[in-house]
């Protein structure tokens, strides 16, 4: 579904993204893991077609982010690090003017606003103004405007910031649900959030891929012999640590985790 | 055209959600009634003197159209530069300010799209604020019409006064909208345009006392000049083109400036 080859941006002398290579298949969710600065958000940025790359290509179903993006956004439903909401109309407002961006027919917008506007939470604030609201639910306005008109691909860029533990474990609960009939990518740097909602894990580390594989295939990969299950988390802190900043680090990491 | 009205849609329901379209408003009513009421007072003076020298010829030159309304047209001009770069400011440097910007460039919209929609929306706001301005010959025409010795409201010269001051308004907006996606300052966005506008509006004040090419180049870069005609009644080619060459060049460049964003 996603198909990302030798993906390069560079900001004047800063390289943000670095040859970056991955395939998203149909339906997978994939999150993407990283420090800040990583490349995470730049990457996303160039899959919605929002930031151009300097060089490689990224192909949403089969169509060019670059040379079809109409195709591209059509399938798209994109959460930036910011939600991008207007402070000054109610989140009624503001979806159907969405709705009109997305070019949804007439007589499904009152339904679908319902829909994500459930899925995301935000029924009960429906008419109050945006810009009164919490940055939780800010943040969930956004999650509905994403969620609106079904696209096959969400791009989700730290979804649960902002959000209380409840809501948090909400929205994981909301991108589990959606794995199998969408592709999703989402970044965060919770890592328990990685290990709940997404089968497979990319590390990028100063813009390039260190790794990407399940989770299985990484505590396999960088912790062999080791017997963890997915509740334990403190495998995933490890194996990030190690790819991230090198074994020692990785050892602090581990003892520091320990002490805890 | 769906994602074209949302687009006008929501500005329109921000600018009511906001002070701005009702701030517009009332400027707009209030200044036009300061004017209209100094028009009447010089008119029933001039009245007055005319019938106290037993006149008829002057009685029969007073005007209302020309004496009351056309200055009150012409003054309007000023204050149609004065709020347009208001109206337009936010238009994109505010998206860009909120990071709602990346929503409408990540959304299936063509840039064309996006500008059309917004400057629909501005153009609808002025066009309101017109016809509130309108409101005062329409009540002016109640008491003036038909009496002896005066003409009433002469309506095709309101009519191409309107037409002047909407196209003046729709080349504020076209230059502010262009302005407005170059910065993500809204203040910056309104004080550029309004410098570049009024810098229009006066600009025959540069060649005062001068002859010749340059005299001839103010006149013609003039915004306040394009307007004269449309004020006693006539609509001359040469004007309609001024102003829609602006509005055609500001919606273009403000299109380069959107699809420019997409290559970085």
């Amino acid at each position: 579904m996603i198909e990302v080859e030798n993906l390069t941006k560079r900001y004047r002398d800063l390289v943000a993204v670095d040859g970056l290579t991955f395939q998203v298949a149909k339906g997978e969710v994939v999150g993407l893991l990283g420090p800040n600065g990583a490349g995470k958000s730049t990457t996303m940025r160039i899959l919605t077609g929002f930031l151009p790359a300097t060089s490689g290509t990224a192909r949403v179903a089969g169509f060019d982010v670059f040379e079809e993006p109409m195709e591209v956004k059509r399938r798209i439903g994109y959460l930036p690090e910011n939600p991008p909401v207007h402070p000054d109309l109610t989140p009624a407002e503001y979806l159907r003017y969405c709705a009109g961006l997305k070019r949804l027919p007439r007589k499904r917008v009152a339904d679908e606003i319902d829909r994500v506007a459930q899925q995301a939470r935000v029924e009960g604030v429906m008419d109050r103004v945006i810009g009164g609201l919490s940055k939780g639910y800010r943040q969930r306005v956004g999650l509905a405007q994403a969620l609106l008109g079904d696209p096959e691909v969400l791009i989700l860029d730290e979804p649960t910031v902002g959000l209380d533990p409840l809501q948090i474990r909400e929205v994981r609960e909301l991108v589990k649900s959606l794995a199998g009939r969408h592709t999703v990518v989402l970044s965060t740097h919770i890592l328990p959030e990685v290990a709940m909602t997404c089968q497979k894990v990319l590390v990028i580390h100063q813009g390039r891929l260190v790794d990407y594989d399940t989770l299985d295939g990484l505590i396999q990969k960088h912790l062999p012999g080791r017997k963890v299950t997915l509740d334990d988390i403190a495998f995933l802190e490890e194996i990030y640590a190690k790819l991230v900043q090198g074994p020692a680090a990785a050892q602090a990491a581990l003892s520091a985790g320990g002490a805890a | 055209m769906r994602a074209l009205l949302a687009i006008a849609r929501k500005e329109l329901t921000v600018a009511f959600a906001t002070p701005v379209a009702w701030v517009l408003f009332m400027v707009m009513a209030f200044f036009a009634a300061q004017f209209f009421n100094g028009g009447l007072d010089a008119y029933r003076f001039l009245s007055l003197r005319a019938s106290q020298l037993q006149s008829p010829e002057l009685l029969a030159h007073l005007n209302v159209t020309e004496r009351v309304l056309s200055p009150l047209f012409g003054s309007m001009g000023v204050f149609v530069i004065l709020v347009a770069p208001f109206l337009s400011m936010r238009l994109f440097a505010e998206e860009k300010r909120t990071r709602t910007f990346e929503l409408l460039l990540t959304a299936p919209v063509r840039p064309f799209e996006i500008v059309l929609g917004k400057y629909l929306a501005a153009l609808a706001l002025l066009l309101v604020a017109l016809l509130l301005v309108a409101l005062f010959p329409l009540l002016l025409s109640f008491y003036s019409g038909g009496l002896s010795g005066g003409a009433g409201v002469e309506w095709q010269t309101v009519g191409t006064a309107l037409l002047g001051l909407f196209l003046l308004g729709a080349m504020a907006l076209a230059v502010g909208m262009f302005v407005s996606a170059l910065t993500e300052s809204v203040i910056v966005a309104a004080l550029v345009s309004l410098l570049f506008l009024l810098g229009l509006w006066v600009v025959t004040i540069f060649t005062i006392g001068v002859e010749g090419p340059v005299r001839e180049l103010t006149g013609a870069l003039s915004a306040s000049e394009h307007l004269s005609a449309f004020l006693s009644g006539r609509i001359e080619a040469k004007d309609v083109v001024y102003y829609l060459s602006f509005v055609a060049l500001g919606l273009y460049l403000t299109d380069r400036a959107v699809e420019g964003h997409r290559w970085g």
